[in-house]
C-alpha cells in the first residue's frame, strides 16, 4: 500500500526527504516534519478519528486549527498521557503516539453508540428531566452510566513527570498573531525602537499566509513573511515567541501566555521544561488573532469528511496533503470558491460547488468550468450519506430538486468570525456588524488595539493596512518615533462577500450546531420552547458553547437560530461574552516550579541540618519547619520521646532551637513612648539590660501577639514575637509608626534571620553556659537575675545576646549568636552539656512545659480573646492609652460569664483529656444551649503523671474546685474535668528564679 | 581552653549544605554563572527622620553618596543600596573594620547587622535575564533597570533585594540578597531555572 497516500507529490511546508514514523490507536504511520497530527492523519487517508461526547457518533477534522472541536485524541501513554488534545494543533514528532478517545471497544466499532438506541432521551437539558425518578437510582445507576457514556478523553493515571515552569516579560507592545496584521504590526512597531513581543500558538510564524495561495507586492506571499521575519529577527528589542498562547487579557496591561516549550517532542530534553506559563506586561497591545471560519448547519454535517473549506486550503498548500479525491464544495460566500481556486491549482478535480446564492460571479462560473464542476446556485446540502466518513450528499438545487453526488470530502464555508475573544476579557461586548455578518470587537480596554480579521476586516489588503497602522501608532503613544514610513505592501485581488445561512432547513436527521457538546439545532428549538431564550441561559440549558473549543465554531448558529426562533434580529439577541482562557491551559504551566515540596517556600532555622542530624521529626509552623521531637531508637511513640525530653529539662537540662520566633530591632528616642502604645503593659521603667513578657492588642480590643522585649540600650529595644505571627506584627508597627505616629523617632527593621536562637533550660541550665560564655560574663543569680537581657560574647569574642527568659518555668536562658554560629552553637552547647545529660526537645515538649505553667500560646490567642479572657486583665495598665484599650472595655467583653481561662485536670487520672472538648455543667443535657466554652489545649504532664488542659469557661476562675463535664462529639467521647489554677507546676516559681 | 574553643566554632553561612560548585544542568558552556561572595557584610540603616547626619558621614567613611531613590552606591570595598524611605543597606567587601564601622555610624542611625540574615549571591553570564524573568515580577531590561538600579522585589515567593553591578564580560551581573531561612527553596527554584542554559557556581575565597 502506498504511503501517505493523500499526501501530494510536491508543494507545502513539510519536510518531504524526512520521514517520522507516529502510532494511531496502535497502528503505525509515516508523516512529515511540519505536519501536524491531523495533517499526518489525513495523508494516510484516516478520516476517522473519535467519537463525540454524547452520542458517540463518528468525527473527522473540522479545521486546522486551535478552535477544532472534533478531532480530540489522548496523546502520548502513560504518565505523560494528556486527553483532549487537537490533532490539528499537534505538531507531529518522531514516535508520537495518540489514541482515539470516548469510544469502547474501538474506534470503528462502538457500543455506546446511542445515535439509533436512546438518542432521543439525551436531548438539552437531559440530565435535569431524563433521570429524575427514582432518585436512589441516580448515584448508583444512572450517574455512572452517563459518566461511561458520555466524556472525553481520561486524564494520567500518575504524577506528570515534566516539569513546568513560570516567567514574566515585559515589552511596549505585544502583538498576538503572526499573521499578515501581526507581522507588520510588529515590524513597524519594532522599526521605531518600541520593545516588541510577538505571540503566535502556532510553530510556524505567517498565519494564514502560510494557508494561501496569495501574492504580495507581485510576489508570493511566503517571501513576504520571510522577509519580514528576517527583518524582526535583525531588530534586537522584538522578540517572537511560537507556539505561545495567549489565553488571557488581565487588568493594566497584563497578559497571560502558554509555551509549549515542548510539547512538540516525545520527551522534553533534560534541564528543559514542558511548558512555561507566561505574564507579560505591555504597555501597548494589538490583536491580530485573525478569523475563524464557521461551519454550516445541516443534516450529517458532523460526518468524518465535512470540513471547513479554509482548513482544506490549508491541508492543501500548508500540508501538502489532499483531504479528499472527490470534492464538493458548499458554501454561502466567496470563500469556498477561493479553495475551488487552490483545489483547481493542485490540480483537483471536483464534483459540484453549491452555493446558496442564486447569483454566481461570472468568474466563479469559469473556475467551475475548468474544475469540471458542476454548479449549483441557489442550492444547499441537505444531508450526508455514509458511514465513518463521507462517501456522498444529496443536494438541493434552487427548484428544490434533489441530487445525490458522490463524494470523499465536502468543503464548507459560511463566512468567518473575528477572534475576538481577548477583546471581551475585560468584559467587552462584541457587537453585530450587519455588513460583515459578524460579530466584531465592541469597547477594548485600554491599551488593546484590534486589526485585520480580528477586527472584520477580513482582506489580506486590510490586514496589512491596519498592521502597519497599529504598529505604527502604539509606538507613537508610548513615545518612539518611526524614522521613515514604509509604504504598505499591494495584495493580488480578492473579494470576501458572503450571505451566511444559519441552517439548512427541510433535510432529515441531526443537524449539528456544537460539535463537541453534541447539540443540535433541535435542542436550540427545544430550548427556545422551554423558555431558555436568553444566549446566556441556551448556553447552560444545552451545554452550547461549553468544554475545550468554548464555541468557537458553534456559537453564532446557536444564537442566530435562537434568533429565529424568537423573533429578533442577531443583534438583539446577543452574544454571550469570552472569559479566560483563550485556549486550555494546563494547571501545571500555572503552576510552574511551585508544586509539591516547592508549592511555596519552607523557612528553615539555621540550625535546621543540626536538628536533623539529631533525628528529629519536623513540623511546619507557618512556613517554618521546626523540630517537634527528638526520638531516639526503640521509642514507640511520639508520647514517650516527649515525656523523656520534659522530664530532662525538668530534672536536668534541655536545649531547644527558638530562632524561628520573630525578632524586630527598634531603635530610636522614642521607641520606650512606642512600646508603651502598642503593648498593653508599662515599658518606660524598664532598666537597660532587663527583658519584659508584653502582649499586644489589635484595635478591636483583641489578643494579637505576645512576646518579650528586651532593652539592650537606652534607645534600643529587641522585641521577640511568635513564629506565626512575626510578618503581622511587623506590619503592624509600620503602620502604627507610618500612620498612626509619624513623628515618634522609632526605627525597627526585621533582625529575626540574623540570629540563630537556641533556650536552655533546666536546673542544670547555668552550668552548661558557664562553659560556653567568655569568662567575663558573670551569669550567676545575682549577676544575670530572672529576666536579666545582655550582650555577651562567647567563644572569644563572638557576639552574642543572653536573656534570662522561660516559657517552661524552669531556671532558663536563651542565648542568640549571628546565625552563621547557629550550628557551632548548638554543637557547642551539646558538648558543654554532656556531662548533664543535655537533652534536645522541641516543639511539642515546649508546649507541654508551657501549659504545666499556665502559658497561652496560639491555641488561646486565636484572635477571639481578650486580655481578660486569657487572665492577663491586670496586666493592662491603667496609667496609659494604648492600641485596644478602648475596644477592650466593650460591655459584651467585659461581662462576668465570659469563657475564661483555667485549668483542667481528669477526675481519673487515667482519662485522657481532648482539646475542642466543650464545657458542660453536670446533669445539663450536651448541646449549644448548655455549652459553656471549651478546651483549647492539652497534654499529658509527666511532672504530674496525668493530663492536663486549659481551656475558657463561663466565669471560670469563680468555678476552682467544681467538677464539670467535657463533652467531645467529634470523637464520641466524654469525660468528667475539675476546674483547677491553670498553672499546675511550680505555681511559686521558685525554679524559674533559682 | 578558650583556644581549643576557637577552631570548634565555625561559620557555616547560608548556602552550606544547599549549593555545591561546580556546573549544574546543561553540560558545555554555562550561559549562566553564580558566585557566592565571602565575607559579604551587610548592615540596615535607618536615618534619624530629618537629618542630614548620616549622608555625611557615609560620605566621610566610606566615600559613598546615599541614594535617595532605588539605586545603588557602589565602590571596589563598600555599598550603600537604598532599600526604603531613609533606609538603606549598607554592604562591605570584606569582614575587616566593619563592626568598627557600623559603630561610627550608630551616631547617626539605627543600625542592624544583617550579614548573617541573608544569603548573597551574584548572577551573571549571557542568559542572566532569562533565568531572572522565570522569577522576577520586575522589569530587568536594560533600560529599565541599569547598572545600580536596585529592587526589593520576590523571586518564586521568597522575598529579595537585588542589584545591578557592572555588567561582566559577557552580559549583566545582578547582586541578589535572599532571606537566609528561605535559601534552600530559592535555589530549588533557581537550580531548576538555570539548568537549561547551564549554570556554573563558583565560590571564591
Amino acid at each position: 500500500m502506498n504511503a501517505q497516500p493523500f499526501r501530494l507529490p510536491s508543494g507545502g511546508l513539510v519536510d518531504r526527504t524526512q520521514t517520522l514514523s507516529f502510532r494511531f490507536d496502535g497502528k503505525t504511520y509515516d508523516g512529515h516534519p511540519g505536519d501536524t497530527l491531523a495533517s499526518a492523519l489525513l495523508a494516510n487517508g484516516v478520516r476517522l478519528l473519535g467519537r463525540s461526547f454524547k452520542y458517540h457518533r463518528p468525527r473527522g477534522v473540522l479545521s486546522v486549527g486551535s478552535e477544532e472541536p472534533n478531532a480530540l485524541v489522548e496523546l502520548r501513554t502513560g504518565a505523560r498521557r494528556e486527553p483532549n488534545t487537537r490533532a490539528t494543533i499537534i505538531e507531529l514528532f518522531e514516535g508520537l503516539e495518540a489514541t482515539s478517545q470516548n469510544r469502547w471497544p474501538s474506534l470503528g466499532c462502538d457500543f455506546l453508540s446511542v445515535d439509533r438506541l436512546a438518542g432521543s432521551a439525551l436531548v438539552a437539558g437531559f440530565y435535569y428531566k431524563t433521570f429524575m425518578w427514582p432518585a436512589a437510582f441516580w448515584e448508583k445507576l444512572y450517574e455512572p452510566v452517563i459518566r461511561r457514556a458520555a466524556g472525553l478523553g481520561r486524564a494520567a493515571r500518575f504524577a506528570d513527570p515534566d516539569h513546568y515552569e513560570k516567567a514574566f516579560a515585559f515589552c511596549d507592545v505585544l502583538v498576538i498573531g503572526a499573521g499578515p496584521a501581526g507581522l507588520s504590526a510588529a515590524l513597524t512597531a519594532g522599526r521605531s525602537g518600541a520593545r516588541v513581543i510577538l505571540c503566535d500558538e502556532d510553530f510556524r510564524l505567517g498565519g494564514r499566509l502560510l494557508a494561501e495561495r496569495r501574492e504580495i507586492d507581485g510576489r508570493p506571499a511566503a517571501d513576504w513573511v520571510a522577509a519580514t521575519l528576517a527583518e524582526l529577527a535583525a531588530l534586537s528589542e522584538v522578540r517572537t515567541m511560537l507556539r505561545t498562547s495567549v489565553f488571557g487579557l488581565y487588568d493594566h496591561g497584563i497578559f497571560g501566555a502558554v509555551e509549549r516549550v515542548n510539547d512538540h517532542v516525545a520527551v522534553p530534553p533534560a534541564h528543559q521544561p514542558r511548558q512555561r506559563g507566561w505574564r507579560i506586561y505591555t504597555k501597548r497591545a494589538i490583536l491580530a488573532s485573525g478569523a475563524l471560519e464557521r461551519p454550516i448547519v445541516f443534516p450529517g454535517n458532523d460526518r468524518p469528511g465535512v470540513m471547513l473549506a479554509g482548513a482544506v486550503r490549508a491541508y492543501v498548500n500548508r500540508f501538502g496533503v489532499l483531504p479528499g479525491r472527490e470534492i464538493v464544495v458548499f458554501t454561502t460566500g466567496d470563500n469556498g470558491w477561493a479553495t475551488v481556486c487552490d483545489l483547481v491549482a493542485a490540480g483537483v478535480r471536483l464534483s459540484a460547488i453549491v452555493d446558496s446564492r442564486s447569483e454566481i460571479d461570472p468568474t466563479f462560473k469559469a473556475l467551475a468550468e475548468r474544475a469540471g464542476a458542476r454548479v449549483f446556485a441557489g442550492g444547499a446540502v441537505e444531508a450526508t450519506q455514509g458511514g465513518h466518513h463521507v462517501r456522498g450528499v444529496v443536494v438541493r438545487d434552487s427548484s428544490g430538486k434533489h441530487t445525490t453526488l458522490s463524494c470523499d470530502l465536502l468543503a464548507v464555508s459560511n463566512g468567518w468570525n473575528p477572534t475576538l475573544h481577548l477583546t471581551s476579557h475585560q468584559n467587552g461586548r462584541p457587537i453585530w456588524n450587519e455588513d460583515v455578518q459578524a460579530f466584531v470587537p465592541g469597547t477594548l480596554p485600554p491599551g488593546l488595539a484590534v486589526g485585520g480579521s480580528a477586527a472584520g476586516r477580513f482582506t489580506l489588503a486590510q490586514a496589512l493596512e491596519d498592521g502597519a497602522r497599529l504598529g505604527r501608532e502604539a509606538a507613537v503613544e508610548i513615545g518612539f518615533r518611526p524614522t521613515h514610513i514604509e509604504p504598505i505592501p499591494t495584495t493580488d485581488a480578492e473579494t470576501n462577500r458572503v450571505k451566511p445561512i444559519w441552517r439548512v432547513r427541510g433535510g432529515r436527521g441531526k443537524a449539528f450546531v456544537d460539535f463537541q457538546n453534541d447539540v443540535t439545532e433541535k435542542d436550540v428549538e427545544l430550548a427556545a420552547r422551554e423558555g431558555f431564550r436568553s444566549v446566556e441561559h441556551l448556553k447552560r440549558y444545552t451545554t452550547l458553547g461549553m468544554a475545550t473549543d468554548q464555541g468557537k465554531t458553534s456559537n453564532i448558529a446557536g444564537l442566530a437560530i435562537m434568533a429565529e426562533q424568537t423573533g429578533r434580529a442577531i443583534s438583539d439577541t446577543g452574544t454571550t461574552v469570552f472569559r479566560p482562557p483563550f485556549t486550555p491551559v494546563a494547571i501545571g504551566a500555572l503552576a510552574g516550579h511551585h508544586r509539591g515540596k516547592d508549592f511555596r517556600p519552607v523557612r528553615l532555622a539555621p540550625t535546621h541540618d543540626w536538628s536533623r542530624e539529631q533525628g528529629a521529626v519536623f513540623v511546619e509552623t507557618g512556613q517554618w519547619l521546626r523540630a517537634q521531637y527528638y526520638p531516639k531508637p526503640g521509642e514507640q511513640d511520639w508520647l514517650t520521646t516527649v515525656t523523656r525530653e520534659v522530664l530532662a529539662v525538668r530534672t536536668g537540662v534541655g536545649l531547644c532551637d527558638v530562632s524561628t520566633l520573630g525578632k524586630i530591632d527598634i531603635q530610636g528616642r522614642d521607641t520606650a513612648e512606642f512600646l508603651e502604645r502598642v503593648y498593653i503593659n508599662g515599658w518606660k521603667a524598664l532598666p537597660v539590660g532587663k527583658a519584659r513578657y508584653g502582649l499586644m492588642l489589635r484595635e478591636d480590643g483583641f489578643v494579637m501577639d505576645d512576646g518579650t522585649t528586651s532593652r539592650l540600650r537606652e534607645n534600643h529595644f529587641l522585641m521577640t514575637t511568635t513564629t506565626a505571627n512575626a510578618g503581622k506584627v511587623m506590619q503592624h508597627l509600620e503602620f502604627c509608626h507610618q500612620v498612626l505616629w509619624p513623628k515618634l523617632d522609632v526605627r525597627m527593621v526585621s533582625v529575626s534571620e540574623q540570629w540563630a536562637q537556641a533556650a536552655i533550660a533546666g536546673p542544670k541550665s547555668r552550668e552548661v553556659l558557664r562553659d560556653i560564655l567568655d569568662a567575663v560574663h558573670d551569669i550567676s543569680n545575682e549577676a544575670f537575675p530572672y529576666l536579666a537581657a545582655r550582650e555577651v560574647t562567647v567563644n572569644g569574642g563572638i557576639p552574642a545576646r543572653l536573656f534570662r527568659i522561660s516559657f517552661s518555668g524552669e531556671l532558663a536562658y536563651e542565648l542568640a549568636v549571628p546565625a552563621d554560629y547557629g550550628e557551632a552553637m548548638m554543637r557547642a552547647l551539646m558538648a558543654a552539656g554532656s556531662p548533664h545529660g543535655i537533652t534536645p526537645y522541641g516543639t511539642e515538649a515546649l508546649g507541654v512545659m508551657r501549659l504545666e505553667k499556665g502559658h497561652v500560646a496560639g491555641n488561646e490567642l486565636n484572635g477571639q480573646t481578650t486580655a481578660r479572657d486569657l487572665g492577663l486583665g491586670k496586666m493592662m495598665s491603667s496609667k496609659k492609652d494604648f492600641i485596644g484599650r478602648l475596644m477592650a472595655r466593650r460591655e459584651a467583653l467585659l461581662q462576668s460569664d465570659r469563657p475564661t481561662l483555667v485549668g483542667l485536670r481528669p477526675i481519673n487520672n487515667a482519662e485522657r483529656l481532648r482539646a475542642g472538648a466543650h464545657f458542660i455543667s453536670m446533669g445539663r443535657t450536651a448541646n449549644t444551649d448548655n455549652d459553656e466554652g471549651y478546651m483549647t489545649s492539652v497534654a499529658y504532664s509527666p511532672s504530674l503523671g496525668h493530663w492536663i488542659g486549659l481551656g475558657l469557661l463561663k466565669n471560670g476562675p469563680r468555678r476552682v474546685g467544681e467538677r464539670i463535664r467535657a463533652v467531645d462529639p467529634v470523637r464520641n467521647s466524654e469525660i468528667h474535668v475539675e476546674i483547677c489554677s491553670p498553672i499546675f507546676v511550680d505555681r511559686e516559681g521558685t525554679r524559674l528564679h533559682g | 581552653m578558650a583556644e581549643q574553643a576557637t577552631s570548634s566554632w565555625c561559620r557555616r553561612d547560608a548556602w552550606a549544605a544547599i549549593i555545591q560548585v561546580g556546573q549544574i544542568g546543561a553540560a558545555g558552556e554555562p550561559g549562566v554563572k553564580v558566585q557566592l561572595p565571602a565575607n559579604l557584610q551587610l548592615a540596615t540603616l535607618i536615618a534619624t527622620t530629618g537629618s542630614t547626619g548620616l549622608e555625611r558621614i557615609t560620605k566621610q567613611l566610606v566615600g559613598l553618596d546615599l541614594p535617595r531613590s532605588a539605586s545603588i552606591a557602589l565602590s571596589a570595598t563598600h555599598g550603600l543600596a537604598w532599600s526604603g524611605p531613609g533606609q538603606w543597606m549598607l554592604l562591605a567587601r570584606q569582614r575587616a573594620g566593619f563592626s568598627e564601622l557600623t559603630s561610627l555610624l550608630s551616631d547617626e542611625a539605627a543600625v542592624s547587622d544583617q550579614g548573617d540574615a541573608r544569603a548573597a549571591l551574584c548572577v551573571s553570564g549571557r542568559r542572566a535575564r532569562e533565568v531572572l524573568a522565570k522569577g522576577a515580577m520586575i522589569d530587568l531590561h536594560g533600560k529599565a533597570f541599569p547598572v545600580g538600579a536596585t529592587a526589593l522585589t520576590s523571586f518564586a515567593h521568597v522575598g529579595v533585594q537585588l542589584w545591578r553591578i557592572k555588567d561582566g564580560p559577557d552580559g549583566p551581573a545582578f547582586e541578589i540578597l535572599v532571606s537566609r531561612s528561605m535559601a534552600a527553596s530559592f535555589w530549588s527554584w533557581f537550580a531548576a531555572s538555570a539548568a537549561e542554559f547551564g549554570c556554573n557556581v563558583a565560590r571564591p575565597g
